[in-house]
């Protein structure tokens, strides 16, 4: 059975519309413009135990907006869904504390105190029992190498530090759901790192279930073996990272290693030239004529090596989300009703 | 099972706030003298009138309270107060900012009560000293009056004065509630503290055409007259037949007000629409 089931999960946000100056906002104050934003519209899937699932899309899109649905932050407008059994938002004792929220940009500590601090009223709101409670503490401030900073006030910390404490925090009861929202936000390479290698051994250790939203490709490729592209609240795509390769990389790129004294200045002719170092050249072509390319630069060319690989991930996934929303919105432009309020 | 779980949190929320208070200890005792300063202020405004009409002159002409009677009045005033603003007032204030900035996603995804969590969380203790200060002026009232109050008063007391801080507590949460509809709500806020100074005076003196009016609004409609002149009233007079019915009605109205508070606290739960991040 899925750990989380959705189906035609919808949610609508009525925002009042400001216009700019001080007569239209004295103009708001009687007679307001109301704009509907469809933040998520009808989407479905189903999550299996042990799955670590990436959301990715735009700023926007609809997927922190999903998150708050599936841990009971926010109520959808419509459509159903079932997380360990239990609807999110009617917000059960029984099912909050069975999973866990993290979000990159909010901080749940007390920030004057030692995460140690936060950490025992968590043990006692999640009523965890004192030596289970010190030994998931021990074992995760071990695995996240922040043994010596649980007594320190958590202003003190830097943002790295902080996020593996709001993980431990998150962590404590151990949680067999994992919604986590952009964890490694602002985070240098090396605490980005660290928080991948964290996340990947727990999820491997303890086979919970996990749902992550991040900007950062490389998290999502160092973790997740499926994707869900979610733009203008809707699905575009699930499965597998390269399967987004497959559906929206169009281009290939193609990598020429020349013979001596060749020259490279006619490749043009072949498809984009990107980079041009003699006597290697990089070349942007369309995906479907690699053969017949390779093939003819071959016969024209002295060539040492070719190489065809596919396109930096951020590319096509940036690609994607531009063609994703062109068509979007030239399907339905987003509605504006008027009304007094 | 479930009442230790939540003393537990509390002790826990007492405990956190404690441990900051201490590391702060300068804005600790800045904020208790300030508190006791506005404290001993109205005590000297109220001892300045006494001395013009009196000891045994009253607040008001025909209102019946002479000058320690008064000060019981204003001594429970102050337990109420302190209380309220130890325990509720700071996170009532950080209510609002927890909706603006959708910090109340946290509250909302933990296995207990959000209304307990969202009410207690932190605690500000530099706010007691006003309540030892209300203790002892109670009691130095209470011995240079000549009147005994029974033992029935002296258990009633206590109960009369939590009844009060729920009534004051409903109200606030009522009211900060509504920040999750407004988005913002500052006045409001500053709404509770105009609302809560006409408990400060003893009911008799809300007399005649528009006195009348006050009373009936702020006895039936808000019931912050009831806060404070019950329990005061139980122990600083005589018990008389006519105070059995307001008694009662105080037992009512805060169970009403509790009951309503969380009404509209789980009502706007329910639309609450987190700030995105």
């Amino acid at each position: 059975m899925a750990v989380i089931e959705v189906r035609n999960l919808s949610k609508t946000y009525r925002v009042y519309q400001k216009s700019e100056g001080l007569w239209a906002a004295f103009r708001g104050l009687f007679r307001r413009r109301w704009r509907e934003v469809h933040a998520v519209r009808g989407i479905s899937f189903e999550v299996e135990q042990g799955e670590f699932v990436a959301f990715l899309g735009p700023n926007g899109a609809g997927k922190t907006t999903t998150l708050k649905l599936l841990s009971g932050v926010i109520t959808p407008t419509s459509g159903e869904a079932r997380v360990l059994g239990h609807v999110p938002w009617r917000r059960e004792n029984a099912y909050r504390r069975r999973f866990a929220l993290v979000m990159g940009q909010k901080n749940q500590l007390w920030w004057d105190l030692p995460a140690l601090e936060s950490f025992r009223l968590h043990q006692h709101i999640y009523r965890i029992p004192p030596g289970e409670y010190e030994r998931t503490r021990d074992e995760l401030a071990e695995m996240l190498g922040v043994r010596e900073l649980l007594g320190r006030p958590v202003r003190e910390l830097s943002l790295g530090e902080r996020m593996k404490m709001e993980l431990m925090a998150a962590l404590l009861h151990k949680p067999e759901v994992l919604f986590l929202d952009e964890p490694t936000i602002g985070l240098d390479v090396v605490a980005q790192h660290t928080i991948q290698n964290f996340l990947r051994e727990y999820q491997r250790q303890r086979r919970l279930t996990i749902l992550l939203t991040s900007h950062y490709m490389k998290d999502v490729a160092a973790l997740c073996q499926r994707v869900i592209v979610i733009a203008q609240g809707r699905i575009v795509h699930d499965g597998s990272l390269e399967g987004i390769v497959e559906r929206f990389g169009r281009s290939k790129i193609l990598t020429v290693q020349l013979a001596d004294g060749q020259s490279s200045r006619d490749f043009h002719r072949y498809g984009k030239v990107v980079e041009c170092q003699p006597p290697r050249v990089k070349l942007r072509v369309p995906r479907q004529g690699v053969p017949e390319l390779v093939a003819a630069i071959l016969q024209n060319h002295a060539v040492e090596d070719v190489s065809v690989e596919d396109p930096p991930l951020e590319e096509v996934i940036a690609e994607m989300f531009s063609c994703v929303q062109q068509q979007t919105s030239q399907e339905s432009p987003s509605p504006v009703s008027t009304s007094s309020a | 099972m479930a009442i230790t779980h939540y003393w537990r949190v509390f002790m826990t929320f007492l405990r956190n706030s404690l441990v900051r208070d201490m590391t702060f200890r300068w804005n600790f005792i800045i904020n208790s003298i300030s508190s006791l300063s506005w404290v001993f202020m109205n005590l000297g405004f109220y001892i300045l009138i006494f001395h013009q009409i009196g000891s045994h002159g009253e607040l008001a002409p025909q209102s019946g309270w002479r000058q320690y009677e008064f000060f019981v009045f204003l001594s429970t005033t102050l337990l109420i107060n302190s209380i309220v603003q130890t325990f509720f007032m700071p996170n009532a204030e950080e209510f609002s900012e927890l909706i603006r900035r959708g910090g109340l996603d946290f509250a909302l995804v933990k296995p207990i009560d959000t209304q307990f969590l969202i009410s207690l969380y932190e605690v500000d203790w530099s706010s007691l000293a006003n309540f030892v200060f209300g203790l002892c002026l109670l009691s130095y009232s209470l011995y240079r009056l000549d009147y005994h109050p029974g033992w029935f008063q002296v258990v009633a007391y206590p109960f009369y004065v939590i009844c009060g801080v729920v009534i004051l507590y409903s109200l606030m949460i009522a009211l900060a509630s509504t920040s999750i509809w407004l988005g913002r709500n500052q006045s409001l806020y500053n709404f509770w503290f105009y609302l809560t100074n006409f408990s400060r005076y003893p009911m008799e003196i809300y007399r005649g055409p528009v006195g009348d009016w006050l009373r009936r609004i702020f006895t039936f409609l808000v019931p912050v007259l009831v806060v404070v002149n019950v329990p005061a009233r139980l122990l600083a007079k005589p018990l008389e037949p006519e105070h059995w019915w307001l008694m009662l009605y105080a037992l009512a109205a805060t169970v009403g007000s509790f009951a309503l508070g969380r009404w509209i606290f789980l009502k706007a739960l329910d639309s609450y629409r987190s700030a995105s991040s």
